[in-house]
């Protein structure tokens, strides 16, 4: 399935929602925390184009990385009469004030992927960060064990993202879910990199530095490969699997660069967000919401995600987001 | 008379920063005598490269009494700029970084314009650019990442006779800017312009001129470190530099830049960033809890800047003590030395 496929499918979740009771378009909100990453673009893409070729006016906020402002934002949409929110908030903490406010003001919101710390209130559409990530890092750490005689201490290293969303946090605890089934033959190394490739290049250097022998490494987002490529390589340790040396690696999100690396061997698995799945929820929820009257629409929509790897490429790749841009020329624009 | 001890606390006074960043490298060493070693070593001021150039840059404008919040922004536009002529005219990596230092001149230009022609006060106008021009940029990207050519990775991760080239460009700019405030005219009235403008202007200097041009010389900087670790990854995303001018501007404090004015050196600002960064690998090397990491470089920077901080009170306080009433030898009227 294609990219059009993809969004006509979408349109027709929206088109469908709309033209079931609502008389007049709705007119969304769409806030979010900023576009810094492939998965954001893609959603904000998705969520955007979906909603307009529905024919519902779409008022778009960028909070660039600033809760407050995010706040201003949505309390500035209310005060526009917008019939629902869709947000895309900057932590769990500004998120869940977010959804206490829209929805006192009797203006149904739905939390796109990044969840709010109080998840009894509001839309919440979010993937299963943990068990994705264990997903993923359970085919590395397999591959690692392959590679090592049995009586050897192998080295696990994680890039971590940063500690205050959510995400970064379950994408850490599947990691370390992972590790546990095997606690005795691994040490774990934590490298943070606070969702900057600046911030990555430089601890990854001193954590590989300090540590040479790295057995299998995990990133909590795709968008940090072409970093750890950037460390790895002038010490020889950018190897495709079967080459000597290769580093059995994973990551998490499903982006272009993720399935590109993949085929090429580079990089074992990643965990998948399924965003079209994603957005698809949000707009089915939301515009449910508004058809029904429903102020205050309160649901958990899970994304259990997946891990696309090496062994099911063949089956699975076009289920992954990253995959679908890559095949529609996304990485050679 | 001064006791030995006296003077030697005030040497140690005088220079804490250094003594701080020898007590640190000795902590971390300790723990892990890897991070002694030449290769971390090397590491530790290619890191800081990158911070630290731009850092050079904001010591001028920080010893004017001014401030430049646009530098993360301008890392971001200007290698993104020179991204785009490279692929566009299919230029060599060197030429890119001559359009993104050119590109940091404009951009430091447009600072220089509203804060010196318009009479803006700076922290509103790089404030404003600050948003300007990363807004600029995603515009231009439409928030996607930007690669740039093979080549540039290459040139990121090359080195001239052994030394990687983030730390020749680093050290190449250190000294052009050490040369230029320590013995340059246009170094004398920049210190000038931040202990006093009025006086400075009095004496005979363009004060609109050094004013524009410490700008330029912020937005270059930070132009040409942001290419710098660009070089490296390879790849432009939009978050890239986001945030950074708070760890450009604790660098330059840091280094003994006051934010004041009237006082700092390059070399100080190269001190500032090194120690940042010296901080930030040792706490990777030793494995330190990532949620105890920010508390823990936080403390250290406090550490560092209140030491700094107690230097300036007690030199000010010695310096006091030599100004004493003497009785000239031709006459009864006292005179102030």
């Amino acid at each position: 399935m294609n990219l059009l496929t993809k969004f006509a499918a979408l349109a027709v979740v929206a088109g469908g929602a709309s033209l079931g009771g609502q008389a007049q378009a709705a007119t969304i909100c769409f806030a979010f925390q900023d576009l810094e990453t492939e998965f954001w673009v893609a959603g904000h893409k998705a969520i955007t184009t979906t909603l307009t070729e529905a024919g519902h006016q779409v008022i778009e906020r960028n909070a660039n990385e600033d809760a407050n402002r995010q706040l201003e934002q949505v309390r500035d949409c209310v005060a526009q009469g917008v019939d629902g929110i869709i947000i895309i908030p900057q932590d769990g903490d500004s998120a869940t004030t977010i959804v206490r406010e829209a929805q006192d003001a009797d203006v149904p919101i739905a939390v796109f992927n990044r969840p709010p710390t109080d998840l009894s209130r509001g839309i919440v559409v979010v993937a299963d960060n943990a068990t994705i990530a264990e997903a993923a890092t359970d085919f590395v750490v397999e591959q690692a064990l392959e590679n090592a005689t049995e009586d050897r201490q192998l080295n696990a290293l994680i890039i971590v993202g940063d500690l205050g969303d959510p995400n970064a946090v379950g994408r850490r605890d599947g990691f370390r879910a992972a590790i546990a089934k095997h606690e005795d033959r691994f040490n774990v190394i934590e490298v943070a990199s606070n969702w900057d490739a600046g911030t990555a290049l430089a601890n990854l250097e001193a954590a590989v530095t300090a540590n040479p022998q790295i057995d299998l490494m995990f990133t909590s987002s795709d968008f940090l490969f072409p970093t750890i490529r950037s460390v790895l390589e002038p010490r020889g340790m950018w190897k495709t699997a079967g080459e000597e040396g290769h580093i059995p690696l994973a990551g998490l999100d499903g982006d272009a660069t993720a399935c590109q690396l993949i085929k090429d061997g580079y990089v074992s698995a990643t965990g998948v967000q399924d965003l079209y799945f994603e957005a698809e929820s949000a707009l089915t929820a939301i515009l449910a919401a508004i058809e029904a009257g429903d102020t205050a629409p309160n649901e958990v929509i899970e994304d259990p995600g997946f891990a696309l790897t090496q062994d099911n490429l063949a089956e699975r790749e076009m289920d992954m987001w990253g995959c679908v841009l890559l095949a529609d020329g996304f990485l050679n624009r | 008379m001064t006791s030995l001890a006296e003077r030697a606390l005030d040497a140690a006074v005088r220079h804490a920063t250094y003594l701080i960043f020898a007590a640190v490298l000795l902590w971390f060493g300790l723990q892990s005598p890897v991070f002694l070693m030449p290769e971390s070593l090397a590491n530790i001021v290619k890191q800081s490269s990158f911070i630290g150039i731009a850092a050079i840059g904001m010591t001028f404008v920080l010893l004017t009494g001014g401030i430049d919040l646009s530098v993360g922004s301008v890392m971001f536009l200007a290698a993104l700029i020179a991204g785009m002529v490279m692929r566009a005219l299919d230029l060599p990596v060197p030429a890119g970084m001559v359009v993104a230092l050119l590109t940091g001149v404009v951009l430091g230009l447009i600072n220089a314009f509203f804060i010196v022609v318009l009479r803006v006060i700076p922290f509103i106008v790089t404030l404003a650019t600050l948003f300007l021009f990363r807004g600029f940029g995603i515009w231009l990207t439409s928030s996607t990442q930007f690669d740039f050519p093979p080549a540039m990775r290459a040139f990121g991760l090359s080195s001239i006779l052994g030394v990687p080239l983030p730390i020749v460009v680093f050290a190449a700019f250190a000294l052009m800017a050490h040369v230029v405030l320590a013995h340059t005219t246009f170094g004398r009235q920049v210190y000038a312009f931040g202990n006093d403008p009025e006086a400075a202007r009095k004496s005979g200097v363009k004060i609109a001129w050094v004013q524009a041009r410490v700008y330029v010389i912020s937005s270059a900087c930070a132009a040409v470190a942001g290419f710098v670790l660009i070089a490296q990854i390879g790849r432009l995303d939009a978050g890239f530099g986001e945030g950074r001018e708070f760890d450009v501007i604790a660098a330059a404090v840091l280094g003994g830049a006051s934010l004041m004015g009237g006082s700092g050196t390059a070399l100080g600002a190269v001190m500032g960033a090194t120690l940042i960064q010296t901080v930030k690998m040792g706490l990777v090397f030793t494995g330190v809890n990532l949620y105890l990491q920010p508390i823990l470089q936080g403390a250290i920077i406090f550490l560092a800047v209140l030491a700094d901080g107690l230097r300036n009170t007690r030199m000010r306080s010695r310096l006091r003590r030599t100004i004493r009433t003497v009785e000239p030898a031709s006459g009864p009227a006292g005179r102030r030395i």
